[in-house]
C-alpha cells in the first residue's frame, strides 16, 4: 500500500462533508442491500443441503435402504414446568401430524397428544437433543441419536448408530468447533471405528488408555474404514479380542479422545433410558 | 434511664443479629467439586436435616431428566458429604445437584476463573496465533527486525484486540444475532476493527502526540492484520459469553506480543549469520518462524483438568 | 519486467497476467497475504479453494471499484474499499457454505478473513482505482492467479510430502516426511519454496544486472 505523502490536508466545506456522508452511505446501504439478497439466496440451499446431509449420513450409518421410514423425534426441556417433551414426525416433514409426548423429570407421564408439525414450540423451550428412528414394518430397525460432550474447549457434536439391541453400529463426529489439527483428529476414521460392535454395556463401563494401539488393530481399523473388501472380515476377526480393551486414544488428543468417550457413552446411556420410557408411546407412528 | 437505653440497645442488637443468626442454620451449598473418577465432594454451611443418598440429585446439566445413581454417601465433618457415584464423572463437564431437603439447586462446573485462565493459556500457547494458527504472519514478520518495534506493536495489538473483541461481541450478542443478520458479521467487524483504530489513532493524536509519533504507524498496520478479525469471528462461533471473549483477547494478544518478542530476539541475531543469498530476508525469517513453530508444540498437552 | 502500476499507458492483458504470476506473485515475492498460504495448504484441495476464493474477491472487487470510481469520495476511499471487500467476501462465503459445505467446513475461518488480506487493498489503491476496466479485470485476474497457482504449489509439495497423496488420491504409501503437514512444516515449505522463487527469478533477470529485490521488503 503505497503510503502518502503527508500533505496538509485541506479544510472541510459543508458541501464537501455532505459529499462524503453520500458516498459512505451509498456504499454502506448497497453493500447491505446485496449482502442481504445473496443471503435469502444461498440460505435455502444450505438448509436444504444440510438436511439431504443429514439424511444421507443416517442412512449411510445404518446401512438402509431408500424405502426405510425415518422417523425424526425432538427432545426439548420446559425448565419451569420441569417436563420434557418429545415430539415425532417423519423426517423432513413440512405437513402432517407430530406426536407429542409429555413426561416429569421423574418419568411419569404427563401428557401425549397429536399436534400439526407447523405449530410453533414454546417459548422456554429449549431443545435437547434428536433421535432418528429408522422403522420397517412397524418395528424399529437402527437408531441414530445425536449427542453433544465438551472436547478440548469447546463443543463436539457426533451421531451414534445402533441397532435395534443397542449395540453400536457407526460413529460421527458431525461437528467440532475445536481447531483443526488438535481436537480434530478424533475425526479420524480408524479412532471412530473403534467403536462399532461394542455392546452398550462394554459402552457403559469403557476407558480411554495411552497406550499405543497395536498395529494389526490399527490396519484392520483403516482396512474397515475405508471400505475395503477385507475389512469388516478384520475387524471381526480382531473385534473379539479388543471389544473388552479400552479406546486407544489418538498421540497428542487425550482429552479429546477421553471427550468423545464420555459423549459416546452418555449419548448410549441416556437414549437407552428415554427410549424404555418412551418406546411404548410411538408404537403407531412407525 | 441507662437502663431502659441498654435494654433498647439489646433489642436493636437482637434484631439487626438475628437474620444473620437465623441465615447461619440456614444451610447452604458452600461448595461442590467433581473428583475423578466418580467423586462428588460438598460443603455446606451447616449440618444436613436429611444426610441419605435418596436426598441428592445429580445430572448432567443437558440431561436434566437422568439422574446418575449414588452409589455410596460418605458423611465427613465440618459439615462435607462426599459422593460416589456408579458412573464416572469428568471434571471439565457441567452437572447440576439438587437436594431434596432443604430444598436446594447448584450447578456444578469447573470454576470460571480456572476455565477462563485455561483460555487465556490455551489462546497464548497452546494454540498461539502465529505459530499454530498461522494468523497474523504478514505483520508478524515486517514487525519482528527489532526488539523496540516487536515489543510495541506487541503491546498497542493486545489493547486494541481487547477493545476490537469486547466490542464486536457486543455487537454481535445485542445486535446481530437478535435480529438474526449473522451474515454481516465480516462487515461490522471489520468496521469495528477501523473505527477502533481510527479513534485509538485520533485520541493518541491528541492527547499524547510524542507517544502518536512514535507508536502510530502500528495502529495503522494492526487494520490488515488477520488476528484482530479472526478473535471476534472465533468468539462468535463459538457463542462466547463475555468472560470467555475477553479471556480469548488477552490471550491472542499476549500470545502475538511473546512470538514477536521471541522472533525479534532472534532475527536480531540473524544479522550477524551467512545468509544463502536466495534465502535472505521472508524466507530464512520463515524457517525460524518454523523452528519456534516446533518449539512451541511441546505445549500441546498442556491441560488444567486432568 | 515488474510493471510499473500507476497512472499511464496500461500494460497488455498478458503482461498483467504473467506479472500477477511471476514478478509481483503476491506471495513469494510481494510476501503479502500470507496467513492463508500456510494455514489452508496441507492439501491440495483445501488451497485450491481458498485460492479461487481469492481469485474471486479479488477480480470482483477490482471491477466494482473501477466501475464506481466516480462515486467514491477520495477522502473516504479506504473505508469503502474495505466495505466493497467485506460485501464480496461475505456474499462468496456464504455462496461456499451453501453449495460446498464439506471443504468450506475445513477452509472457513480463513474464507472469512480474506478481508483482511492487504493484496487486495492494495491492489484496489494502487492500481483499480486509477485504470479503466479491461486492464483492471485481467489486473486482478493476474494477481489471484499469482495466488492461487502459489498456493497450490505449496499445497502439493505439503501434502505429497506430507500425506504422501495429491488432492487426495494417495500416491506414496505412508506418509514420508508427517512433519510438513504440521504447522511448522508450512513455515518451512514457504521457506524452501520462497528461497526458489527468488533463485529462478534471479536467474532470469541474469544476476550481474540490478541485484533481484528478494521478497520480504515490506516491513517497518
Amino acid at each position: 500500500m503505497s503510503l502518502n505523502v503527508i500533505q496538509p490536508k485541506p479544510r472541510l466545506t459543508g458541501r464537501e462533508i455532505a459529499r462524503i456522508v453520500l458516498s459512505m452511505s451509498l456504499a454502506c446501504l448497497a453493500g447491505a442491500a446485496m449482502l442481504g439478497l445473496v443471503y435469502l439466496g444461498t440460505d435455502r440451499y444450505r438448509r436444504a443441503s444440510a438436511e439431504a446431509g443429514e439424511r444421507k449420513d443416517i442412512r449411510e450409518m445404518l446401512g438402509l435402504d431408500a424405502d426405510a421410514r425415518l422417523l425424526e423425534v425432538r427432545q426439548y426441556l420446559v425448565p419451569g414446568a420441569r417436563q420434557v417433551v418429545y415430539r415425532a414426525a417423519p423426517l423432513g416433514a413440512t405437513a402432517g401430524t407430530a406426536h407429542e409426548v409429555t413426561f416429569t423429570l421423574d418419568g411419569a407421564l404427563a401428557g401425549e397428544r397429536d399436534v400439526p408439525v407447523t405449530v410453533p414450540l414454546g417459548k422456554e423451550w429449549t431443545p435437547l437433543g434428536r433421535i432418528f428412528v429408522a422403522a420397517r414394518a412397524g418395528q424399529p430397525a437402527g437408531f441414530v441419536v445425536q449427542g453433544e460432550t465438551r472436547g478440548y474447549k469447546a463443543t463436539i457434536r457426533l451421531f451414534v448408530a445402533m441397532e435395534p439391541d443397542f449395540e453400536i453400529v457407526d460413529m460421527r463426529i458431525i461437528e467440532t468447533t475445536d481447531d483443526p489439527g488438535l481436537g480434530a483428529e478424533v475425526a479420524q476414521p480408524w479412532f471412530r471405528e473403534q467403536y462399532v460392535g461394542r455392546t452398550a454395556e462394554e459402552i457403559a463401563k469403557l476407558d480411554v488408555t495411552r497406550d499405543p494401539m497395536p498395529e494389526d488393530w490399527k490396519a484392520a481399523l483403516v482396512a474397515f474404514a475405508r471400505r475395503a473388501p477385507d475389512g469388516p472380515a478384520r475387524h471381526r476377526a480382531l473385534l473379539e479380542r479388543e471389544r473388552r480393551k479400552p479406546i486407544y486414544a489418538v498421540t497428542g488428543a487425550t482429552i479429546s479422545s477421553r471427550a468423545v468417550t464420555e459423549g459416546v457413552r452418555k449419548t448410549v446411556d441416556h437414549f437407552r433410558r428415554r427410549w424404555w420410557l418412551l418406546a411404548p408411546h410411538l408404537e403407531g407412528a412407525l | 434511664m441507662s437502663r431502659a437505653r441498654a435494654l433498647l440497645a439489646a433489642v436493636l442488637a437482637a434484631l439487626l443479629l438475628a437474620p444473620g443468626l437465623a441465615r447461619a442454620t440456614e444451610v447452604r451449598v458452600l461448595s461442590a467439586r467433581v473428583v475423578a473418577p466418580n467423586e462428588l465432594r460438598l460443603r455446606f454451611s451447616a449440618p444436613l436435616p436429611r444426610a441419605d443418598a435418596e436426598n441428592f440429585r445429580l445430572t448432567h446439566a443437558q440431561a436434566p431428566d437422568i439422574p446418575i445413581p449414588v452409589s455410596r454417601l460418605k458423611l465427613l465433618g465440618g459439615n462435607r458429604v462426599v459422593l460416589t457415584f456408579e458412573q464416572r464423572l469428568m471434571p471439565a463437564e457441567h452437572y447440576r445437584l439438587e437436594l431434596a431437603d432443604p430444598p436446594l439447586a447448584r450447578d456444578v462446573r469447573p470454576a470460571a476463573w480456572a476455565l477462563l485462565l485455561a483460555v487465556m493459556l490455551a489462546a497464548a500457547l497452546i494454540n498461539n496465533f502465529v505459530f499454530t494458527r498461522y494468523l497474523g504472519l504478514c505483520i508478524f514478520f515486517g514487525v519482528s527486525k527489532k526488539r523496540d518495534t516487536a515489543i510495541g506493536m506487541g503491546i498497542t495489538f493486545t489493547l486494541v484486540m481487547i477493545f476490537t473483541a469486547m466490542a464486536s461481541w457486543a455487537l454481535d450478542t445485542f445486535v446481530l444475532r437478535p435480529l438474526q443478520l449473522g451474515f454481516f458479521q465480516i462487515l461490522v467487524f471489520i468496521g469495528v476493527v477501523a473505527f477502533v483504530v481510527q479513534f485509538l489513532d485520533t485520541m493518541l493524536r491528541k492527547t499524547h502526540p510524542v507517544l502518536h509519533r512514535k507508536w502510530g504507524i502500528y495502529l495503522m498496520l494492526i487494520t490488515t492484520n488477520c488476528i484482530i478479525l479472526a478473535v471476534p469471528l472465533l468468539n462468535a462461533q463459538a457463542s462466547a459469553g463475555p468472560l470467555d471473549a475477553l479471556a480469548l483477547a488477552i490471550g491472542s494478544g499476549a500470545g502475538f506480543a511473546l512470538a514477536l518478542f521471541l522472533m525479534s530476539c532472534a532475527r536480531e541475531r540473524l544479522e550477524y549469520a551467512r545468509v544463502p543469498q536466495p534465502f535472505q530476508g521472508l524466507p530464512i525469517a520463515f524457517a525460524l518462524a518454523g523452528l519456534f513453530a516446533l518449539a512451541f508444540m511441546g505445549f500441546s498437552g498442556l491441560d488444567f483438568f486432568r | 519486467m515488474s510493471t510499473v502500476l500507476h497512472p499511464g499507458p496500461a500494460p497488455s492483458a498478458r503482461q498483467l497476467i504473467l506479472n500477477g504470476i511471476f514478478a509481483e506473485n503476491p506471495v513469494f515475492r510481494l510476501a503479502l497475504s500470507l496467513c492463508p498460504a500456510v494455514a489452508v495448504t496441507t492439501t491440495v484441495l483445501n488451497g485450491l479453494l481458498l485460492g479461487v476464493a481469492v481469485l474471486c474477491v479479488q477480480v470482483l472487487s477490482s471491477v466494482t471499484v473501477t466501475l464506481a470510481k466516480r462515486l467514491i469520495h477520495p477522502r473516504v476511499r479506504i473505508p469503502v474499499y474495505t466495505i466493497i471487500i467485506a460485501v464480496w467476501v461475505s456474499a462468496i462465503d456464504m455462496t461456499l457454505a451453501a453449495f460446498a459445505p464439506e471443504i468450506y467446513a475445513q477452509v472457513g475461518l480463513y474464507v472469512k478473513l480474506i478481508v483482511a488480506f492487504a493484496i487486495i487493498i492494495s491492489r484496489l489503491e494502487v492500481f483499480a482505482s486509477r485504470q479503466p476496466l479491461v486492464p483492471t479485470f485481467f489486473d486482478g485476474l493476474g494477481m489471484g492467479l499469482g495466488f492461487l497457482l502459489a498456493l497450490l504449489m505449496i499445497g502439493a509439495f505439503r501434502e505429497l510430502l506430507g500425506s504422501g497423496s495429491f488432492a487426495g488420491i494417495p500416491l506414496v504409501p505412508g506418509k514420508p516426511l508427517l512433519f510438513f503437514a504440521l504447522p511448522a512444516g508450512g513455515f518451512f515449505s514457504i521457506a524452501v519454496l520462497m528461497a526458489l522463487f527468488n533463485w529462478v527469478e534471479r536467474r532470469r533477470q541474469g544476476g550481474a544486472s540490478a541485484p533481484a529485490k528478494s521478497a520480504g521488503g515490506h516491513g517497518v
